[in-house]
């Protein structure tokens, strides 16, 4: 039987909510409170998905950043002071994003942030940057909304987006046009604004190209995605030349072998994997480009491949990275990689800790980084790099599968540019 | 276009299987224990990767690693049953989903503790590569497979609890809980063995889909909702309902992605809305 | 009817002061007239606390307290629903976005802090009406799963209904903006302070404003459904149109905490409708007791410190914080207040007779 609620019942439920109030908030505050003082290391704050199916990427960037700090530490660190790195989890969750930037920024005391997986997180973060004036190096949400909207129109200076956007997706255009005997494209892509802007530009781009190319059918899948026979199914019975597809990490490697168990390779010439480039996806379906299941017809990109560009600086990373941790790096890798590097460089040239001050003066700068040339673009602080993309082929050289047949088109041509026009983000 | 409609729902046939599998286990402890197990997908995550590990990884006999997952899940669902569930029988509803939904936290870590949070991609056993042609178009064996396994299944469920000793006294007791204690029903002993049997039909399920899926953190309470709501589209604690339920929801999502791709995920809480409000016990309830 | 009209009476009527003591208890309850006599100091001080709260604390340590003032009057709204009616809703959180996505769109239209309140409110309320109406014909877990239904088509409007919610980007640039009646009085919000002092003050309205209800003769007959509903039934009560208020009234609370939640992020998203949203006030409320008033503020402050500090601690947060949630429901099943009054007082009150 229930209890009865009484007066009585509700006053002691206050009495103790009054005591628990004061003993913890307040024994909570002294704790925590009091590291922010200390002045000594720079602090950068970082977040990503280091729970659930896409853990790997925010693992991948606490890797990748944790690597850049430790180099710079053992070289002197920043204007002579170490650079110190927490880096929390942001559960793809937007609300929980917020949370940690609040947390890293006014409570940790961290001088500049980075990372977030998600669009929705990105975009949820951006507004409260001003509030707590911080930097921050977005490593890996795609949208381009974030750079466009938030940095180029509402004039957020404090956001900067060091991986190549959902601009990257579209470069499928660029890849095809050539291909006179592809006219019937087919889309699976990811039931969310990724998914749908990628898709968009994709066609908007092919259109102008190839104006005879049809797009005959798209199939739409929502986060936590297992099965996609369906979704296969439904864009196949409209017989399609090609697919593009933009689902990630481990439910783009589910498509991918799903697709094989029906036998669309049979079928079709060409698979676009917009991020089939990353490492994971990689290593997911190592087994079948070794037996050449895909016969030669993925294709992919990613905001960064580890086997190019061909300088000093990549091989000397992807040695760093693979002593360090005994893997390959993958694209949110390098962009925390590289923010890490980039805050250096701000730091260095502003000779100042301020928000402002480095954010001024990483405007327009040039960075050498392992991905190549970085430039900040000042409109809207998206950070500019080439990255190919190519066949998903079997290399001698390397444990898992790489791109090869690398088709190298210049940023500039397939990144969109100030001012600019709306991306229709719908299906 | 009649093809085209009858091929993609054999493709939601077979996804169908899939969520038949997850959800018996799920409406027979209902059916008996009287507990909403939010758990339930977690047990399946436990068989995929329990599966992932004997197979994948060391590499043993197909067959014979579905069944070491199956003993294996069916442990850690008698050490749940025997410390935790057995005191929460007797609690109300919201104690009890709590409790269950405590351990989906717990366990959605304890497997990145244990193997990382990467996606595992187990690898297809040989015989089953290669496909059927259905309709001018390639069928996937394994999907076939599936069907086959879900009904073979089905009816094993229906072979155990209508045609022996145990099945009659977990019907009993399921009408009944007291009068099945009076008549000398081993009570505690017969709730282990139920909650350890739908323990093992979530990891039947987890298991079968290794070899075309991805083992992930998380894959258990991604799928927990969609099992919820053939369950209570069957009506809570019936199979038979269950079976229909999860057919009803495969082949409606397969068609929903092929005819109307903007709102799948609203339709099928709308199926599950009317059929609470024009009949709360289920399709197949009584 | 009359019963109704009774509750308007009681709301609005005198006031009479929520430390007013109620009956003496008698010689067994005689340990807890001390523990008794000391509410008012702690009363007294706890206001003074929150109140003082801004001058001490950091602006990380206020955005929290507004999230648990926030989570406090979502959960004490569905304790209305689960402790005084005894109807589990696992979709409260659908109620809490149609409060948070409604005072996102005014604010985002007219920027009148308010206004997006009310709306947020009275949207959150309509929703719940309706749906109310559908669910209260049903109790127990047929009850919980239909508006576990509701609450996720809900969800899924918000993610698909991309014209009116942005999708699953949401709602981004939602301005803080200023408390006021125009040509009376302006108070900007621009800082985290004054924002806190906001939700603290229409927070403890609205506490308090629940409290007459459930104390009210309305209140005693959810109580009366919730314990023996035949009895009630035989009265010649309308069980129903009682559920169906409760469910309101609970649907407003949820309303309201959402209403708060644009103009402190900027931004809503759909994952604050999902069902694993709704979790959070059964947690809450279960972690603090249902059946004390209080218990769900309690459980609200428990839950964000206790999940703020693990985090710090470790990145395998869910572990630790599942594990309490079991221990919970093994250990400490009336919840923390409960276990606290009537565990841990009378103990020490024993101890110190033994020392005089």
């Amino acid at each position: 039987m229930a209890k009865k609620m009484t007066r009585r019942r509700f006053l002691k439920g206050a009495v103790i909510g009054g005591v628990a109030l004061g003993t913890g908030l307040g024994g909570y505050r002294v704790t925590y409170g009091q590291a922010k003082k200390a002045a000594g290391p720079i602090k950068i704050g970082g977040q990503g998905a280091i729970s659930g199916a896409h853990a790997d990427y925010g693992w991948q960037m606490m890797a990748g950043s944790t690597l850049a700090m430790e180099e710079i530490n053992a070289r002197g660190g920043v204007l002579k002071r170490k650079l110190e790195l927490k880096f929390m989890d942001e559960e793809l969750k937007p609300a929980t994003a917020v949370k940690n930037v609040r947390y890293l920024a006014t409570e940790w005391g961290a001088n500049f942030l980075f990372g977030v997986d998600s669009s929705g997180s990105a975009m949820a973060i951006g507004p409260v940057l001003p509030e707590v004036d911080r930097l921050h190096f977005f490593t890996h949400a795609a949208t381009h909304r974030l750079t466009e909207e938030l940095v180029a129109q509402k004039g957020i200076k404090q956001i900067f987006r060091m991986v190549a956007p959902v601009y990257q997706d579209a470069l499928a255009a660029w890849v095809f046009k050539d291909t006179p005997e592809i006219k019937r494209w087919a889309g699976i892509n990811c039931d969310y604004e990724y998914g749908y802007v990628a898709w968009n530009l994709f066609k908007e781009n092919m259109k102008r190209f190839r104006p005879d190319v049809e797009f005959v059918a798209a199939a739409w899948a929502p986060f936590w995605t297992m099965d996609f026979s369906s979704h296969i199914a439904a864009v196949m019975a409209e017989k399609p030349d090609a697919i593009f597809s933009t689902p990630w990490a481990g439910e783009g490697v589910m498509l991918l072998r799903q697709a094989l168990m029906l036998g669309v390779f049979d079928k079709i010439q060409a698979w676009w994997q917009g991020m089939g480039g990353s490492v994971d996806l990689l290593e997911g379906i190592s087994r079948e480009v070794a037996a050449d299941k895909f016969k030669g017809k993925l294709w992919a990109t990613a905001r960064y491949i580890h086997n190019y560009p061909v300088t000093p600086e990549n091989k000397a990373f992807v040695a760093a990275f693979r002593k360090r941790w005994g893997k390959f790096p993958n694209y949110s890798a390098e962009a925390s990689y590289s923010a890490i590097y980039a805050i250096k460089a701000g730091v260095e040239k502003a000779k100042s800790l301020e928000t402002a001050k480095v954010g001024a003066a990483l405007e327009g700068v040039e960075l050498k980084t392992p991905a190549g040339i970085r430039l900040i673009r000042k409109e809207d602080h998206q950070a500019i790099y080439t990255v190919p993309a190519g066949k998903v082929i079997q290399s001698p050289d390397y444990p898992l599968p790489v791109l090869g047949d690398l088709r190298i088109i210049p940023a500039k041509e397939y990144f969109r540019h100030p001012p600019f026009t709306p991306v229709a983000a719908t299906k | 276009m009649l093809e085209k409609l009858l091929y993609q729902g054999l493709i939601g046939l077979s996804f169908s299987m899939y969520l038949w599998l997850l959800s018996a286990g799920l409406t027979l402890a209902f059916g008996v224990l009287g507990v909403l197990n939010f758990a339930h997908g977690s047990l399946f995550m436990l068989g995929a990767y329990a599966s992932f590990t004997f197979y994948g990884k060391l590499g043993l006999n197909f067959w014979l690693s579905i069944g070491l997952s199956l003993a294996s899940v069916g442990i850690v669902g008698a050490i749940l049953e025997g410390l935790f569930f057995r005191r929460i029988y007797d609690l109300d509803l919201p104690y009890q989903l709590i409790l269950t939904f405590g351990f989906i936290l717990i366990f959605d870590d304890l497997v990145k503790m244990i193997w990382g949070g990467v996606a595992m991609i187990p690898p297809m056993p040989r015989f089953f590569e290669g496909n059927l042609i259905v309709f001018d178009r390639p069928f996937p064996i394994y999907n076939l497979f599936i069907i086959f396994a879900g009904l073979a299944v089905a009816l094993i469920l229906w072979l155990v609890l209508e045609k022996t000793w145990w099945g009659r006294m977990i019907r009993a007791s399921a009408t009944d809980r007291e009068m099945a204690g009076a008549i000398g029903i081993n009570i505690p002993t017969l709730f282990t063995t139920v909650f350890v049997f739908s323990a093992m039909l979530a990891a039947v399920g987890g298991a079968l889909g290794t070899p075309v899926r991805v083992v992930a953190p998380g894959i258990g309470t991604a799928m927990i909702v969609q099992a919820f709501v053939i369950t209570v589209i069957g009506g809570l604690g019936n199979l038979k309902g269950a079976f229909v339920g999860a057919l009803i929801v495969g082949i409606l999502t397969s068609f929903g992605i092929l005819l109307f791709p903007v709102f799948e995920l609203f339709i099928i809480f709308v199926v599950m809305a009317i059929v609470l409000l024009v009949r709360p016990e289920g399709l197949f309830g009584k | 009817m009359g019963d109704q009209q009774n509750l308007v009476l009681y709301l609005f009527g005198p006031i009479i002061p929520v430390f007013q003591c109620s009956d003496p208890p008698k010689d067994h309850w005689s340990l807890l007239i001390d523990f008794m006599k000391l509410r008012i100091v702690f009363f007294a001080a706890l206001i003074l606390f929150l109140l003082l709260l801004p001058a001490f604390a950091g602006k990380y340590l206020l955005y929290m307290s507004i999230h648990i003032l926030l989570l406090s009057v979502f959960a004490l709204g569905f304790n209305l629903l689960l402790g005084y009616t005894g109807l589990l809703s696992f979709g409260q959180a659908g109620f809490f976005a149609v409060g948070a996505y409604a005072s996102a769109k005014i604010l985002l239209l007219v920027p009148s802090l308010l206004l997006g309140i009310m709306a947020g409110v009275v949207a959150a309320g309509i929703a719940a009406l309706i749906l109310g109406y559908l669910c209260v014909r049903h109790t127990r877990i047929y009850f919980s799963m239909l508006t576990l239904s509701f609450g996720m088509m809900i969800y899924s409007l918000a993610w698909k209904w991309r014209d009116v919610t942005g999708g699953d980007d949401g709602l981004v640039g939602i301005p803080r903006a200023a408390f006021e009646i125009p040509g009376i009085f302006r108070i900007s919000m621009s800082e985290m302070g004054s924002y806190y002092y906001f939700v603290l003050v229409i927070s403890l309205i609205a506490i308090f404003m629940l409290y007459r209800i459930v104390n009210s003769p309305f209140g005693l007959t959810l109580k009366g459904i919730r314990d023996s509903e035949n009895r009630v039934a035989f009265a010649g009560i309308s069980i129903r149109k009682y559920r169906l208020i409760s469910f309101t009234i609970a649907g407003l609370y949820a309303g309201l905490a959402g209403s708060f939640l644009p103009p402190l992020e900027n931004t809503v998203t759909p994952p604050i409708a999902h069902w694993t949203h709704s979790a959070e006030p059964v947690l809450v409320t279960l972690l603090g007791g249902i059946h004390t008033f209080a218990g769900p503020i309690v459980g609200a402050m428990l839950f964000y410190v206790i999940k703020d500090i693990i985090v710090r601690f470790t990145q395998y947060w869910l572990i630790w914080f599942g594990s309490i949630v079991v221990l919970l429901v093994l250990l400490f099943r009336g919840g923390v207040v409960i276990f606290i009054t009537e565990k841990i007082w009378p103990l020490l009150k024993r101890k110190q007779g033994d020392r005089t």
